[in-house]
Protein backbone atom coordinates (compact mmCIF):
# COMPACT_ATOMS: atom_id res chain seq x y z
CA UNK A 1 0.00 0.00 0.00
CA UNK A 2 1.57 3.05 -1.08
CA UNK A 3 2.09 6.22 1.34
CA UNK A 4 -1.01 8.26 -0.92
CA UNK A 5 -2.92 5.43 -0.25
CA UNK A 6 -2.26 4.52 3.68
CA UNK A 7 -2.95 7.81 4.52
CA UNK A 8 -6.25 8.11 3.00
CA UNK A 9 -7.40 5.00 4.28
CA UNK A 10 -6.38 6.66 7.69
CA UNK A 11 -8.64 9.55 7.17
CA UNK A 12 -11.67 7.58 6.27
CA UNK A 13 -10.96 5.41 9.29
CA UNK A 14 -10.86 8.61 11.19
CA UNK A 15 -14.12 9.76 9.87
CA UNK A 16 -16.07 6.82 10.12
CA UNK A 17 -14.39 6.19 13.90
CA UNK A 18 -16.79 8.43 16.15
CA UNK A 19 -19.84 5.93 14.73
CA UNK A 20 -18.13 2.51 14.95
CA UNK A 21 -17.27 3.95 18.36
CA UNK A 22 -20.49 5.40 19.39
CA UNK A 23 -19.49 2.68 22.67
CA UNK A 24 -20.54 4.94 25.47
CA UNK A 25 -23.85 2.78 26.47
CA UNK A 26 -25.27 1.48 29.63
CA UNK A 27 -26.96 -1.90 30.34
CA UNK A 28 -28.14 -4.41 32.60
CA UNK A 29 -27.61 -7.92 33.69
CA UNK A 30 -28.39 -9.96 36.39
CA UNK A 31 -29.96 -6.98 37.84
CA UNK A 32 -26.40 -5.32 37.76
CA UNK A 33 -26.23 -1.78 35.87
CA UNK A 34 -22.80 -1.71 33.63
CA UNK A 35 -21.50 1.07 31.94
CA UNK A 36 -18.55 0.59 28.62
CA UNK A 37 -16.72 3.58 27.78
CA UNK A 38 -14.51 3.96 24.82
CA UNK A 39 -11.65 6.49 23.36
CA UNK A 40 -9.30 6.62 20.70
CA UNK A 41 -6.96 9.26 19.37
CA UNK A 42 -4.76 9.66 16.24
CA UNK A 43 -2.28 12.33 15.87
CA UNK A 44 0.44 13.74 13.36
CA UNK A 45 4.24 14.71 14.01
CA UNK A 46 6.60 16.47 11.70
CA UNK A 47 9.70 18.01 12.94
CA UNK A 48 13.25 19.46 11.72
CA UNK A 49 16.42 17.25 11.46
CA UNK A 50 15.94 14.99 14.19
CA UNK A 51 13.49 12.24 14.88
CA UNK A 52 11.64 11.66 17.90
CA UNK A 53 9.81 9.43 20.50
CA UNK A 54 10.91 6.77 17.61
CA UNK A 55 8.89 8.10 15.15
CA UNK A 56 9.91 9.00 11.57
CA UNK A 57 9.50 12.37 12.60
CA UNK A 58 11.92 14.17 10.00
CA UNK A 59 9.78 12.58 6.96
CA UNK A 60 6.40 13.10 8.69
CA UNK A 61 5.02 10.22 10.76
CA UNK A 62 1.38 8.73 11.63
CA UNK A 63 2.37 6.65 14.32
CA UNK A 64 0.67 8.04 16.33
CA UNK A 65 -2.19 6.35 17.38
CA UNK A 66 -4.10 4.67 20.93
CA UNK A 67 -7.52 3.96 21.75
CA UNK A 68 -9.26 1.92 25.20
CA UNK A 69 -12.10 0.73 25.90
CA UNK A 70 -13.79 -0.16 29.35
CA UNK A 71 -16.70 -1.92 31.05
CA UNK A 72 -17.40 -1.14 35.37
CA UNK A 73 -20.38 -1.52 37.57
CA UNK A 74 -21.04 -0.35 40.67
CA UNK A 75 -22.02 -3.71 42.68
CA UNK A 76 -22.91 -1.70 45.68
CA UNK A 77 -23.22 1.43 47.08
CA UNK A 78 -19.50 0.97 48.30
CA UNK A 79 -18.04 -1.71 45.87
CA UNK A 80 -17.21 -1.22 42.18
CA UNK A 81 -15.42 -3.56 39.70
CA UNK A 82 -14.07 -2.55 36.12
CA UNK A 83 -11.35 -3.26 33.78
CA UNK A 84 -10.03 -1.33 30.91
CA UNK A 85 -8.20 -2.75 27.54
CA UNK A 86 -5.87 -0.35 26.09
CA UNK A 87 -3.54 -0.20 22.63
CA UNK A 88 -1.36 2.30 21.32
CA UNK A 89 1.06 2.68 18.71
CA UNK A 90 3.61 5.44 19.01
CA UNK A 91 6.44 4.75 16.33
CA UNK A 92 7.98 1.51 17.24
CA UNK A 93 6.41 1.53 21.13
CA UNK A 94 3.61 -0.45 21.60
CA UNK A 95 2.67 -1.98 18.23
CA UNK A 96 -0.65 -2.55 18.42
CA UNK A 97 -0.24 -4.52 21.33
CA UNK A 98 -3.48 -4.83 23.17
CA UNK A 99 -3.24 -4.76 27.01
CA UNK A 100 -5.16 -5.04 30.45
CA UNK A 101 -4.16 -1.32 31.68
CA UNK A 102 -6.10 -1.82 34.62
CA UNK A 103 -8.79 -4.16 36.26
CA UNK A 104 -10.15 -3.59 39.73
CA UNK A 105 -11.86 -3.98 42.62
CA UNK A 106 -12.39 -1.09 44.44
CA UNK A 107 -14.33 -0.70 48.32
CA UNK A 108 -15.02 2.17 50.04
CA UNK A 109 -15.70 1.79 53.80
CA UNK A 110 -15.74 5.35 54.27
CA UNK A 111 -15.02 8.96 52.30
CA UNK A 112 -11.36 8.31 54.17
CA UNK A 113 -10.80 5.26 53.71
CA UNK A 114 -11.01 3.01 50.74
CA UNK A 115 -9.33 -0.18 48.90
CA UNK A 116 -8.60 -1.17 45.05
CA UNK A 117 -6.91 -4.04 44.23
CA UNK A 118 -5.82 -5.30 40.89
CA UNK A 119 -4.04 -3.80 38.25
CA UNK A 120 -4.15 -0.24 39.21
CA UNK A 121 -3.13 3.23 37.59
CA UNK A 122 -0.72 4.73 39.85
CA UNK A 123 -1.05 7.91 41.02
CA UNK A 124 2.01 9.80 40.95
CA UNK A 125 2.11 14.04 40.05
CA UNK A 126 -0.86 15.41 38.57
CA UNK A 127 -1.22 13.21 35.38
CA UNK A 128 0.02 9.95 35.92
CA UNK A 129 -2.50 7.93 35.51
CA UNK A 130 -4.41 9.85 33.58
CA UNK A 131 -1.73 10.24 30.91
CA UNK A 132 -2.76 7.97 28.21
CA UNK A 133 -6.42 10.00 27.64
CA UNK A 134 -6.03 12.34 25.07
CA UNK A 135 -9.27 14.31 25.89
CA UNK A 136 -8.57 14.93 29.12
CA UNK A 137 -5.80 17.27 28.56
CA UNK A 138 -4.94 20.64 26.62
CA UNK A 139 -1.81 19.12 25.22
CA UNK A 140 -1.24 16.84 22.47
CA UNK A 141 1.75 16.07 24.18
CA UNK A 142 2.63 16.40 27.94
CA UNK A 143 5.72 17.50 29.40
CA UNK A 144 8.09 14.86 28.46
CA UNK A 145 10.14 16.06 31.63
CA UNK A 146 7.56 14.46 33.81
CA UNK A 147 5.15 12.47 31.40
CA UNK A 148 7.91 10.49 29.02
CA UNK A 149 5.82 8.86 26.94
CA UNK A 150 8.63 6.19 26.08
CA UNK A 151 9.11 5.29 30.09
CA UNK A 152 5.41 5.12 30.75
CA UNK A 153 5.63 1.54 31.65
CA UNK A 154 7.97 2.53 34.51
CA UNK A 155 5.09 4.39 36.76
CA UNK A 156 1.46 3.66 34.79
CA UNK A 157 0.16 0.99 37.24
CA UNK A 158 0.91 -2.05 39.78
CA UNK A 159 -0.86 -4.60 40.37
CA UNK A 160 -1.57 -4.49 44.03
CA UNK A 161 -3.47 -2.78 46.02
CA UNK A 162 -3.96 0.89 47.30
CA UNK A 163 -5.58 2.48 50.54
CA UNK A 164 -6.84 5.73 49.69
CA UNK A 165 -9.34 8.40 51.16
CA UNK A 166 -9.58 11.99 51.89
CA UNK A 167 -10.26 13.90 54.86
CA UNK A 168 -12.85 16.24 54.50
CA UNK A 169 -11.41 19.46 56.56
CA UNK A 170 -14.62 22.01 55.34
CA UNK A 171 -13.37 25.62 54.86
CA UNK A 172 -10.09 24.23 54.66
CA UNK A 173 -10.97 21.77 51.79
CA UNK A 174 -9.51 18.69 52.11
CA UNK A 175 -6.32 16.17 51.85
CA UNK A 176 -6.64 13.25 49.88
CA UNK A 177 -3.84 10.13 50.13
CA UNK A 178 -2.85 7.08 48.40
CA UNK A 179 -0.61 4.38 49.45
CA UNK A 180 0.26 1.34 47.39
CA UNK A 181 2.03 -2.00 46.82
CA UNK A 182 2.70 -3.63 43.28
CA UNK A 183 4.40 -5.49 40.85
CA UNK A 184 5.17 -3.09 37.72
CA UNK A 185 3.92 -4.51 34.50
CA UNK A 186 7.00 -5.02 31.76
CA UNK A 187 6.47 -3.36 28.27
CA UNK A 188 8.35 -4.90 25.51
CA UNK A 189 7.64 -2.54 23.04
CA UNK A 190 8.86 0.29 25.39
CA UNK A 191 11.33 3.28 25.37
CA UNK A 192 13.11 1.41 28.02
CA UNK A 193 14.10 -1.74 26.24
CA UNK A 194 14.53 -0.29 22.66
CA UNK A 195 16.73 2.66 23.86
CA UNK A 196 19.19 0.06 25.54
CA UNK A 197 18.98 -1.51 21.60
CA UNK A 198 21.36 1.04 20.42
CA UNK A 199 23.68 0.00 23.17
CA UNK A 200 24.27 -3.61 22.20
CA UNK A 201 21.90 -4.43 24.78
CA UNK A 202 18.89 -6.78 24.32
CA UNK A 203 16.52 -7.17 27.19
CA UNK A 204 14.02 -10.68 27.88
CA UNK A 205 12.11 -8.66 29.94
CA UNK A 206 11.63 -6.58 32.71
CA UNK A 207 10.28 -7.20 36.43
CA UNK A 208 10.03 -5.18 39.46
CA UNK A 209 7.55 -3.43 42.20
CA UNK A 210 6.34 0.07 42.83
CA UNK A 211 5.58 0.80 46.32
CA UNK A 212 5.11 4.35 46.92
CA UNK A 213 2.53 7.16 47.83
CA UNK A 214 0.64 10.78 47.38
CA UNK A 215 -0.82 12.83 49.62
CA UNK A 216 -2.38 16.47 48.11
CA UNK A 217 -4.51 19.15 49.73
CA UNK A 218 -7.53 20.66 47.56
CA UNK A 219 -8.74 24.05 47.98
CA UNK A 220 -6.96 25.11 51.12
CA UNK A 221 -6.74 28.07 48.69
CA UNK A 222 -9.53 28.21 46.54
CA UNK A 223 -9.76 25.92 43.60
CA UNK A 224 -5.58 25.43 44.10
CA UNK A 225 -4.50 22.01 44.27
CA UNK A 226 -0.88 20.95 45.84
CA UNK A 227 0.55 17.84 47.04
CA UNK A 228 3.99 15.91 46.47
CA UNK A 229 4.31 12.15 45.18
CA UNK A 230 6.91 9.20 45.78
CA UNK A 231 7.57 6.58 44.21
CA UNK A 232 10.30 3.71 44.93
CA UNK A 233 10.35 1.12 41.97
CA UNK A 234 13.14 -1.08 41.46
CA UNK A 235 13.48 -3.63 38.95
CA UNK A 236 15.70 -6.24 37.07
CA UNK A 237 16.19 -7.72 33.80
CA UNK A 238 18.46 -10.16 31.77
CA UNK A 239 19.29 -10.35 28.16
CA UNK A 240 22.73 -9.96 25.88
CA UNK A 241 24.63 -7.70 25.70
CA UNK A 242 27.56 -7.02 23.43
CA UNK A 243 29.62 -3.61 24.54
CA UNK A 244 32.51 -3.16 22.23
CA UNK A 245 35.42 -4.12 22.62
CA UNK A 246 33.96 -7.00 24.84
CA UNK A 247 31.77 -9.99 22.98
CA UNK A 248 28.45 -10.45 23.71
CA UNK A 249 27.54 -12.66 26.96
CA UNK A 250 24.25 -13.16 29.07
CA UNK A 251 24.12 -10.18 31.41
CA UNK A 252 21.49 -8.61 34.38
CA UNK A 253 20.55 -5.34 35.08
CA UNK A 254 19.34 -4.39 38.65
CA UNK A 255 18.59 -0.56 39.04
CA UNK A 256 16.98 0.84 41.96
CA UNK A 257 14.77 3.58 40.97
CA UNK A 258 13.54 6.35 43.41
CA UNK A 259 11.10 9.52 42.60
CA UNK A 260 9.64 12.05 43.98
CA UNK A 261 7.43 14.89 42.27
CA UNK A 262 6.30 18.11 43.88
CA UNK A 263 3.19 19.98 42.12
CA UNK A 264 0.34 22.84 42.36
CA UNK A 265 -2.39 23.49 40.36
CA UNK A 266 -4.56 26.26 39.52
CA UNK A 267 -7.97 25.53 38.14
CA UNK A 268 -11.11 28.14 38.10
CA UNK A 269 -13.71 29.03 35.71
CA UNK A 270 -11.20 29.15 32.01
CA UNK A 271 -8.13 29.04 33.34
CA UNK A 272 -5.92 26.13 34.38
CA UNK A 273 -1.94 26.89 35.59
CA UNK A 274 0.14 23.83 36.24
CA UNK A 275 3.89 23.41 38.03
CA UNK A 276 5.69 19.80 38.51
CA UNK A 277 8.97 19.40 39.69
CA UNK A 278 10.30 15.70 39.31
CA UNK A 279 13.46 14.02 41.10
CA UNK A 280 14.77 10.83 40.03
CA UNK A 281 17.82 8.76 41.51
CA UNK A 282 18.55 5.83 39.70
CA UNK A 283 21.44 3.15 40.99
CA UNK A 284 21.52 0.76 37.97
CA UNK A 285 24.30 -2.02 37.96
CA UNK A 286 24.95 -3.84 34.90
CA UNK A 287 26.52 -7.01 34.96
CA UNK A 288 27.79 -8.65 31.94
CA UNK A 289 29.37 -12.22 32.54
CA UNK A 290 31.87 -12.26 29.62
CA UNK A 291 33.35 -15.56 30.78
CA UNK A 292 32.17 -18.00 33.18
CA UNK A 293 35.10 -16.46 35.48
CA UNK A 294 34.82 -13.07 34.58
CA UNK A 295 32.06 -10.48 35.27
CA UNK A 296 32.60 -6.97 34.10
CA UNK A 297 30.63 -4.46 35.91
CA UNK A 298 28.88 -1.30 34.66
CA UNK A 299 27.59 1.42 36.99
CA UNK A 300 24.68 4.37 35.88
CA UNK A 301 23.77 6.21 38.41
CA UNK A 302 22.06 9.70 37.42
CA UNK A 303 20.27 11.97 39.25
CA UNK A 304 17.69 12.98 36.45
CA UNK A 305 15.61 16.02 37.26
CA UNK A 306 13.04 17.78 35.18
CA UNK A 307 10.14 20.65 36.07
CA UNK A 308 7.62 22.26 33.90
CA UNK A 309 5.27 24.87 34.22
CA UNK A 310 2.26 25.42 31.84
CA UNK A 311 -0.86 28.02 31.76
CA UNK A 312 -4.21 27.39 29.52
CA UNK A 313 -7.14 28.89 29.12
CA UNK A 314 -10.94 28.40 27.13
CA UNK A 315 -11.58 31.11 25.47
CA UNK A 316 -14.83 29.73 24.52
CA UNK A 317 -17.01 26.48 24.41
CA UNK A 318 -15.06 25.03 21.85
CA UNK A 319 -11.33 26.71 21.74
CA UNK A 320 -8.53 26.71 23.82
CA UNK A 321 -5.45 27.86 23.71
CA UNK A 322 -2.06 27.05 26.55
CA UNK A 323 1.64 27.64 26.59
CA UNK A 324 4.15 25.12 28.22
CA UNK A 325 7.45 25.38 29.25
CA UNK A 326 9.77 21.73 29.99
CA UNK A 327 13.20 21.41 31.62
CA UNK A 328 15.12 18.30 31.54
CA UNK A 329 18.14 17.37 33.30
CA UNK A 330 19.80 13.84 32.55
CA UNK A 331 22.08 14.16 35.63
CA UNK A 332 21.95 17.71 37.28
CA UNK A 333 26.00 18.21 38.04
CA UNK A 334 28.13 19.17 35.13
CA UNK A 335 27.80 21.43 32.13
CA UNK A 336 24.23 21.74 31.58
CA UNK A 337 24.50 24.83 28.52
CA UNK A 338 25.51 21.76 26.24
CA UNK A 339 22.55 19.99 23.97
CA UNK A 340 23.77 16.37 25.87
CA UNK A 341 22.98 17.68 29.23
CA UNK A 342 19.48 18.79 28.67
CA UNK A 343 15.85 19.15 26.98
CA UNK A 344 14.28 22.35 27.31
CA UNK A 345 10.87 22.32 24.83
CA UNK A 346 8.62 25.14 24.87
CA UNK A 347 5.32 24.74 23.46
CA UNK A 348 2.06 26.51 22.45
CA UNK A 349 -0.96 24.89 21.94
CA UNK A 350 -4.93 25.36 20.18
CA UNK A 351 -7.58 22.85 20.82
CA UNK A 352 -10.52 23.06 19.68
CA UNK A 353 -13.71 20.87 20.62
CA UNK A 354 -15.39 20.26 17.10
CA UNK A 355 -18.20 18.23 19.97
CA UNK A 356 -18.52 16.76 23.42
CA UNK A 357 -16.92 13.90 22.29
CA UNK A 358 -14.40 15.32 19.15
CA UNK A 359 -11.19 17.36 19.68
CA UNK A 360 -7.92 18.53 17.47
CA UNK A 361 -5.26 19.86 18.58
CA UNK A 362 -2.43 21.48 16.76
CA UNK A 363 0.80 22.42 18.97
CA UNK A 364 4.38 23.36 18.27
CA UNK A 365 7.33 22.22 19.81
CA UNK A 366 10.54 24.26 20.11
CA UNK A 367 12.99 21.90 21.73
CA UNK A 368 16.71 22.93 23.00
CA UNK A 369 18.93 20.03 23.31
CA UNK A 370 18.82 16.28 23.13
CA UNK A 371 19.38 14.96 26.74
CA UNK A 372 22.05 12.32 27.15
CA UNK A 373 21.16 9.12 24.99
CA UNK A 374 21.75 6.70 28.00
CA UNK A 375 19.05 8.56 30.09
CA UNK A 376 16.23 7.46 26.74
CA UNK A 377 14.33 10.42 26.49
CA UNK A 378 12.79 10.66 23.00
CA UNK A 379 15.99 10.81 21.05
CA UNK A 380 17.06 7.69 20.14
CA UNK A 381 20.78 6.88 18.64
CA UNK A 382 19.66 4.20 15.91
CA UNK A 383 16.52 6.84 14.61
CA UNK A 384 19.14 9.51 14.14
CA UNK A 385 22.12 7.49 12.30
CA UNK A 386 23.65 10.99 11.00
CA UNK A 387 23.73 12.15 14.68
CA UNK A 388 21.77 14.80 16.43
CA UNK A 389 21.34 18.04 15.77
CA UNK A 390 20.93 20.57 19.07
CA UNK A 391 17.79 21.91 18.34
CA UNK A 392 14.20 19.88 16.94
CA UNK A 393 11.10 22.26 15.90
CA UNK A 394 8.00 19.60 15.65
CA UNK A 395 4.09 20.14 14.64
CA UNK A 396 2.06 17.55 16.14
CA UNK A 397 -1.48 17.52 14.96
CA UNK A 398 -3.85 15.00 17.10
CA UNK A 399 -7.54 14.37 16.89
CA UNK A 400 -9.51 12.26 19.48
CA UNK A 401 -12.68 10.81 20.67
CA UNK A 402 -14.70 9.92 23.63
CA UNK A 403 -17.41 7.93 24.69
CA UNK B 1 -20.99 61.04 46.01
CA UNK B 2 -21.52 61.13 42.04
CA UNK B 3 -18.49 58.35 42.36
CA UNK B 4 -19.79 56.58 45.31
CA UNK B 5 -23.54 56.31 42.98
CA UNK B 6 -21.26 54.78 39.91
CA UNK B 7 -20.15 52.23 42.27
CA UNK B 8 -22.68 51.80 44.83
CA UNK B 9 -25.19 50.59 41.76
CA UNK B 10 -23.10 48.14 39.83
CA UNK B 11 -22.55 46.53 43.08
CA UNK B 12 -26.30 46.21 43.45
CA UNK B 13 -27.24 44.63 40.57
CA UNK B 14 -24.21 42.04 41.31
CA UNK B 15 -25.34 41.29 44.47
CA UNK B 16 -29.46 41.16 42.88
CA UNK B 17 -27.73 39.23 40.11
CA UNK B 18 -26.07 36.15 42.59
CA UNK B 19 -29.17 36.26 44.75
CA UNK B 20 -31.49 35.70 41.58
CA UNK B 21 -28.73 32.67 40.27
CA UNK B 22 -29.47 31.49 43.78
CA UNK B 23 -33.35 31.44 43.63
CA UNK B 24 -33.45 30.08 39.94
CA UNK B 25 -31.91 26.88 40.89
CA UNK B 26 -34.00 24.21 43.00
CA UNK B 27 -32.34 21.08 44.40
CA UNK B 28 -34.55 18.31 44.42
CA UNK B 29 -34.15 14.56 45.40
CA UNK B 30 -35.68 10.97 45.66
CA UNK B 31 -38.76 10.92 48.87
CA UNK B 32 -36.19 8.37 49.71
CA UNK B 33 -33.85 10.51 51.28
CA UNK B 34 -34.15 11.53 54.71
CA UNK B 35 -32.70 15.37 55.21
CA UNK B 36 -34.65 18.00 54.28
CA UNK B 37 -31.54 20.58 53.79
CA UNK B 38 -27.56 20.09 52.90
CA UNK B 39 -24.80 21.90 52.78
CA UNK B 40 -23.09 23.85 49.64
CA UNK B 41 -20.04 21.67 50.87
CA UNK B 42 -22.31 19.08 50.69
CA UNK B 43 -23.66 19.23 47.22
CA UNK B 44 -20.47 20.22 45.97
CA UNK B 45 -18.65 16.96 47.03
CA UNK B 46 -21.32 14.81 46.12
CA UNK B 47 -21.44 16.26 42.73
CA UNK B 48 -17.65 16.16 42.14
CA UNK B 49 -18.17 12.18 42.96
CA UNK B 50 -16.58 12.70 46.39
CA UNK B 51 -19.32 11.76 48.93
CA UNK B 52 -21.67 8.98 47.67
CA UNK B 53 -23.73 8.44 51.36
CA UNK B 54 -25.00 11.55 53.54
CA UNK B 55 -24.63 11.54 57.52
CA UNK B 56 -27.90 9.23 57.57
CA UNK B 57 -26.17 6.97 55.63
CA UNK B 58 -28.53 7.11 52.75
CA UNK B 59 -26.77 6.51 49.70
CA UNK B 60 -27.02 9.28 46.77
CA UNK B 61 -26.76 8.99 43.37
CA UNK B 62 -26.50 12.74 41.36
CA UNK B 63 -28.24 13.37 38.28
CA UNK B 64 -26.45 16.29 35.85
CA UNK B 65 -28.34 17.71 32.87
CA UNK B 66 -26.29 17.60 29.50
CA UNK B 67 -26.29 21.59 29.04
CA UNK B 68 -28.68 25.10 29.71
CA UNK B 69 -28.73 28.20 31.62
CA UNK B 70 -29.56 25.91 34.49
CA UNK B 71 -27.16 24.06 34.17
CA UNK B 72 -24.70 26.26 33.44
CA UNK B 73 -25.51 28.33 36.71
CA UNK B 74 -25.81 25.31 38.85
CA UNK B 75 -21.88 24.48 38.09
CA UNK B 76 -20.82 28.50 38.57
CA UNK B 77 -22.44 28.56 41.66
CA UNK B 78 -21.94 24.87 43.72
CA UNK B 79 -18.76 23.25 41.56
CA UNK B 80 -16.75 26.41 40.49
CA UNK B 81 -16.24 24.93 37.25
CA UNK B 82 -17.23 24.78 33.40
CA UNK B 83 -19.06 22.21 31.88
CA UNK B 84 -16.12 21.53 30.01
CA UNK B 85 -14.20 21.39 33.27
CA UNK B 86 -16.60 19.16 34.78
CA UNK B 87 -16.96 16.27 31.92
CA UNK B 88 -13.17 16.23 31.78
CA UNK B 89 -13.02 15.82 35.33
CA UNK B 90 -15.54 12.76 35.04
CA UNK B 91 -13.86 11.23 32.32
CA UNK B 92 -10.53 11.28 34.66
CA UNK B 93 -12.30 9.37 36.92
CA UNK B 94 -14.27 6.83 34.28
CA UNK B 95 -10.78 6.00 32.39
CA UNK B 96 -8.95 5.45 35.84
CA UNK B 97 -11.41 3.09 37.19
CA UNK B 98 -12.36 5.57 40.29
CA UNK B 99 -15.83 5.96 39.31
CA UNK B 100 -18.94 5.70 36.44
CA UNK B 101 -19.93 8.55 34.53
CA UNK B 102 -23.41 10.31 37.21
CA UNK B 103 -26.71 9.83 34.44
CA UNK B 104 -26.87 12.76 32.61
CA UNK B 105 -30.61 13.76 31.37
CA UNK B 106 -31.22 16.32 28.53
CA UNK B 107 -34.82 18.17 29.63
CA UNK B 108 -35.50 19.36 33.49
CA UNK B 109 -39.03 17.02 32.62
CA UNK B 110 -36.51 13.81 32.23
CA UNK B 111 -34.43 15.13 35.39
CA UNK B 112 -37.50 15.19 37.41
CA UNK B 113 -39.09 11.70 36.02
CA UNK B 114 -35.86 9.71 36.84
CA UNK B 115 -35.23 11.58 40.08
CA UNK B 116 -38.96 10.73 41.30
CA UNK B 117 -38.39 7.11 40.62
CA UNK B 118 -34.61 6.50 41.75
CA UNK B 119 -33.98 5.71 44.82
CA UNK B 120 -30.93 8.28 46.26
CA UNK B 121 -31.22 10.20 43.34
CA UNK B 122 -30.51 14.43 43.86
CA UNK B 123 -30.47 16.81 40.52
CA UNK B 124 -31.66 20.52 40.14
CA UNK B 125 -33.42 21.90 38.15
CA UNK B 126 -34.80 25.88 37.67
CA UNK B 127 -37.31 26.92 40.62
CA UNK B 128 -39.93 27.27 37.98
CA UNK B 129 -39.85 23.58 37.20
CA UNK B 130 -42.26 21.21 37.49
CA UNK B 131 -41.62 18.98 40.36
CA UNK B 132 -44.38 16.31 41.04
CA UNK B 133 -43.12 12.99 42.76
CA UNK B 134 -39.69 14.77 44.12
CA UNK B 135 -38.73 16.67 47.24
CA UNK B 136 -37.02 20.46 47.03
CA UNK B 137 -33.81 20.36 49.28
CA UNK B 138 -32.84 23.45 51.30
CA UNK B 139 -29.10 24.40 50.76
CA UNK B 140 -27.57 26.11 53.56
Amino acid sequence: MNCKTKITAQVALLCAAPVVMHAQFDFKMDGLKFQVHSFASQGFAYSNDNNYLTMNTSQGSFAMTDGGVNLSSQITDKFRVGAQAYDRNVGVMGKGRVTLDWALGDYKFKSWFGVRAGKVKTVFGLYNDTQDIESLHTWAILPQSAYPIDLRASTIAHVGGDIYGTFDLQKRGGISYTAYYGTRPDDPTGGYTYGLKAFGVNLNGVTGTQAGGDLRWNNLIKDVTFGASYMNSPMDTAGTMQMSPLPKSPGTIHAEDRSIAYYVSYKSGSLSVDGEYRLEKIYSTMKIAVMPTMVVTSLYNPVECGWYAAAAYRISKRLEFGTYRSWFYPTWTGDRDAPISHITDQVVTARVDLAKFWDVKIEGHFMDGYGNPQSLRGFYLQDNPAGLQPKTNMLVIRTGWNF
Amino acid sequence: MTRTKILFVPAVIVLFAAAMQAADIKLIANPSIGVSSVSTDEVKRMFLLEKSTLDDGTRVEPVVAKGGPTHDAFLKQYLSRTDSALQTYYRSLVFTGKASMPKTLGSEAEVVAYVAKTKGAIGYVSAAAVTAGVKTLDVK
